[in-house]
């Protein structure tokens, strides 16, 4: 199976955040509808459904491209993603005028080790192991 | 008339498809496929194995998640 091998990556890649958004947007919508969580679910969700997903598909195309000329993991290739997509999130958030609430309090401490360490980890088994199931890897 | 006609046509017929379709002289397998499919179904049928350090920062993940439920919102908005 040599055929669009990009393409399979871009679909491996796509294929978990999607799931992922799925079960945000409920919680969201639960948070939302009944504590009253002070979020614009129809602006929050632009960045989570447009953007993030095909931010993966994409990121998985350059590892599948790059892999012979960078030897670097699927999970720390996945871990270097939340460093351009966070300030990406701020500038959309920005864009869109509203923010999320504990992002400026919690962003440092403790919100940027936990994603690179959650992007490593679902990089590394997740994306895989689509990977490996669509023979990319 | 109509029979030599026929005839004809069926005679035309016959080496267009010849032509089109030639015999399968060639298509004899260069390899034996069976064994690499073998192989491969083998290698995904191992299971799956998690180092420590993977579990360790999981569990660092989980554990902040705990200690902090407020930046889960900011965490759930860029997966």
């Amino acid at each position: 199976m040599n055929n669009h091998p990009y393409l399979r990556a871009y679909m491996a890649g796509i294929a978990v955040p999607t799931p992922g958004l799925l079960v945000a947007m409920i919680g969201y919508t639960v948070f939302r509808l009944i504590y009253h969580y002070p979020v614009p679910v129809e602006r929050f969700i632009v960045f989570p459904m447009a953007v993030v997903p095909n931010a993966w598909g994409l990121w998985n195309v350059l590892f599948v491209a790059w892999r012979r000329h960078v030897p670097l993991s699927l999970g720390l290739h996945g871990a270097l993603l939340p460093i351009l997509l966070a300030p990406l999130g701020l500038v959309v958030s920005a864009l869109l005028n509203f923010s999320i609430p504990g992002f400026r309090t919690h962003a440092f401490p403790i919100l940027a080790p936990g994603m690179l360490i959650a992007y490593y980890l679902v990089w590394k088994y997740a994306v895989g192991f689509l990977n490996r199931v669509l023979d990319v890897a | 008339m109509t029979d030599k006609m026929t005839h004809q046509d069926e005679k035309e017929l016959q080496a267009l498809l010849k032509r089109e379709f030639p015999p399968f002289g060639t298509a004899e397998l260069q390899r034996d496929l069976w064994p690499e499919m073998l192989r491969r179904l083998d290698a995904r049928l191992e299971p799956l194995r998690v180092p420590w350090f993977d579990w360790a920062l999981a569990a660092a993940v989980a554990a902040m998640l705990l200690l902090f439920p407020g930046a889960i919102p900011a965490l759930l908005y860029q997966l």
